[in-house]
């Protein structure tokens, strides 16, 4: 590990403040960053610790639930505001990791941790991500942990996290402060497609800050699931993960959300397959028929085809659970 | 078992029964001893010492400068030896005058030829006074100093002091390697006594020996960067002030500066759990967080378990239900185990399962661990 300077400011504005220096990184729970510290993939010069900040209240609010950027994942996963009205955001969390790693986890850190991708954990591999312009180990590589969606022909790191996929479903807000004042980010744009610049992972500017999460109440949040499909029964990343949500009122699906988690550059939100969704009756059929609408866009490489079909069918469960199909 | 010291115990037996017949039961042991140099010394050809028969075992290799034989010492300084090389399970060598003494726990000291072995000990050491080999017989410690008083008084200080620093460790939960802890207890604890022990000129130079239980290759031989910081680490009851790099995990600030081994490195990736510790009553992964982010909060390992000699329910889970086979990974299992209990949820066996995966068990010793559990869980 590289050497840095460590701080641990107590108050936002000095964090913000160390921030801008350059190579300056927040760290919270630090179960990625230190971990790709270790690796020789991350080598901040800063290390700004933000465990002090005031940042990890949850409060049911006008505009939806708001949650702290420093609220531990298990902390969230178990709260019942959120097992009761956000089923699949307290699924998803309690699907990632260990109660070890949920335990020092934040909501922001998880939001912005980094791919699990081989190559780009391996110094010696070529990584677009990585160090830009050396190429993609990946691309004719072991790729069967990969991406098939918002691949690029510079990266196909898919995105490991469940906890952003539910986030996505649920129509969450990120809030941002920094250097310019605050923000609010729609979750399903925090993060970007590689591109031809994989390095670039999400729309935050250098030195700013997550401070907060919103989760508003939505006629479909409480009829969610997360549906998580991996290699062994627990503590392993998604082949292929489905966070929906369905509202349903006289037979028919008012509107529909659906993300995926494994099979993405970023986490998938499918406005394919909530179109093929809204204003019809909830179905089998038409469950595998808004399926294949959010894979028709897959290209996968040699090892991960597999999770074209699989992800398909991970969708149709989860929708089959809470559209009350058997 | 064909243990190497046996060997080269009953060759020697057989070969002083072929040279004469030694009647030990109408004579003090002493005696016998006596006789049995004197007649191996007028029995030709001398026996070889052989070092690679004695692999298996911590071997200390001495110089004496002057005449030394076991029949010279003081009587009760030879038993002594013999206690704490019992108590150590380590074999000593002492070279004097061009024959090498072998003296092990129970069995008779004899001079040897000096071997084609020792010479290469010599080429690699150099003329050194003391050197002490680990049991696979690679050198781990060697110094051309002579103590101050004699040989013996000062080998027997040194072995005291090794022992007694092993026995301090025997403390600890049997989880620990032996074989890990033998040979830097020695090191360590034998060499500064012999040093000490040895000319005021050999003291005054920058610390040969580590003279804490800090492990050879640990956090405090990392050169010192600009930004030390000053850190106060609250661990099982106690506050520890320490100066450390940022870098240093909490696990290795355990290991490595508060002698606390029993939080284990395992995959230092948060990946296998063997490094479980409680923070603030919740199970974390120690090898993720850095020493400096822990300041403040309350850091429970498995050595604050216990009261006393009674141990923690869910350790004496663990011995009931047999929750363990190599025994490394334990010490995360239960550290882990007391935090799924304090966390409230898991009650089927399916339940332990999912909330125990942060554990990884090489051995498979997965059944007998959910049992553990259940069982202290039963007995609330």
């Amino acid at each position: 590990m590289r050497p840095f300077t460590y701080v641990r400011p107590t108050d936002e504005a000095s964090a913000l403040s160390f921030a801008v220096q350059p190579g300056a990184r927040f760290v919270a729970g630090g179960t990625n960053l230190v971990d790709n510290m270790r690796l020789d993939v991350e080598r901040p010069r800063v290390l700004v610790d933000i465990g002090s900040l005031p940042l990890t209240g949850i409060e049911d609010r006008a505009d939806g639930l708001t949650v702290g950027a420093l609220v531990r994942n298990s902390d969230l996963a178990e709260h019942p505001l959120v097992t009761s009205r956000f089923p699949a955001l307290a699924q998803a969390l309690l699907a990632g990791a260990s109660p070890q790693l949920r335990n020092a986890a934040t909501v922001g850190g998880n939001l912005l941790q980094r791919t699990r991708c081989p190559y780009f954990r391996d110094p010696a591999s070529a990584c677009n991500k990585r160090v830009p312009g050396s190429g993609c180990a990946a691309m004719d590589g072991f790729n069967r942990s990969h991406a098939v969606l918002g691949t690029s022909s510079s990266c196909i790191a898919a995105h490991p996290s469940d906890m952003d996929v539910a986030l996505v479903a649920l129509d969450a807000t990120v809030h941002i402060r920094g250097p310019q004042g605050a923000r609010a980010i729609p979750a399903a744009d925090l993060h970007v497609v590689p591109g031809d610049r994989p390095d670039v992972e999400t729309v935050m500017r250098a030195g700013e800050l997550i401070t907060h999460v919103v989760l508003p109440d939505t006629p479909f949040a409480a009829h969610s699931t997360y549906l998580k499909v991996r290699d062994r029964a627990s503590f392993a990343f998604a082949l292929a993960s489905a966070a929906v949500a369905l509202d349903v009122q006289g037979g028919v699906i008012r509107s529909a959300r659906i993300a995926l988690g494994g099979v993405g550059t970023k986490p998938w939100r499918s406005h394919e397959a909530e179109g093929a969704l809204v204003g019809k009756a909830p179905s089998r059929a038409l469950f595998a028929t808004a399926a294949r609408a959010a894979l028709q866009d897959a290209r996968p490489r040699k090892y991960n085809a597999f999770k074209v079909e699989l992800a398909q069918r991970t969708i149709v469960r989860a929708l089959s659970t809470v559209g009350g199909v058997t | 078992m064909g243990h190497p010291s046996t060997r080269v115990v009953q060759v020697a037996r057989r070969e002083r029964a072929d040279c004469a017949a030694i009647d030990r039961t109408s004579s003090g042991h002493r005696e016998a001893e006596a006789r049995a140099q004197h007649v191996h010394r007028a029995c030709d050809p001398m026996q070889t010492l052989s070092l690679r028969a004695l692999r298996g075992r911590p071997i200390v290799v001495a110089r004496a400068e002057h005449d030394w034989a076991p029949s010279a010492e003081e009587p009760a300084d030879v038993e002594a030896l013999r206690a704490e090389l019992r108590g150590l399970g380590a074999a000593l060598v002492v070279r004097s005058m061009g024959v090498a003494w072998l003296l092990g726990a129970d069995d008779v000291a004899e001079p040897r030829a000096e071997g084609t072995e020792l010479s290469e000990l010599d080429a690699e050491t150099g003329s050194a006074a003391l050197v002490l080999l680990d049991p696979a017989g690679s050198v781990r410690f060697s110094r051309t100093l002579a103590p101050r008083r004699g040989l013996t008084a000062a080998l027997v200080d040194s072995l005291r002091a090794a022992r007694s620093a092993l026995s301090a460790r025997q403390q600890l939960p049997r989880t620990i390697s032996r074989r890990d802890w033998l040979m830097t207890a020695i090191v360590a604890s034998f060499a500064a006594v012999f040093l000490e022990a040895c000319a005021p000129r050999a003291r005054s130079g920058r610390g040969p020996a580590p003279t804490s239980p800090t492990a050879p290759g640990g956090a405090a031989q990392m050169q010192q960067p600009a930004n030390e910081l000053d850190v106060v680490l609250h661990v099982n009851g106690r506050d520890h002030a320490l100066r450390l790099d940022p870098r240093v995990s909490l696990l290795d600030a355990l290991r490595e500066r508060l002698a606390l081994t029993g939080t284990k490195k395992g995959c230092d990736h948060g990946q296998c759990g063997a490094c479980t510790v409680l923070v603030d009553g919740r199970r974390v992964n120690a090898c993720l967080v850095l020493a400096p982010m822990v300041q403040g909060a309350k850091v429970t390992t498995i050595e604050g378990l216990a009261h006393g000699d009674t141990l923690h329910p869910m350790q004496a889970a663990f011995l009931a239900e047999d929750g363990l086979q190599c025994g490394y990974c334990t010490p995360g299992q239960i550290m882990s185990a007391v935090g799924l209990l304090a966390e409230g949820r898991a009650e089927s066996d399916d339940e332990v399962r999912e909330m125990m995966s942060g554990n990884v068990c090489r051995c498979g010793a997965y059944p007998n661990i959910v049992r553990a559990i259940q069982r202290a869980r039963k007995a609330g």
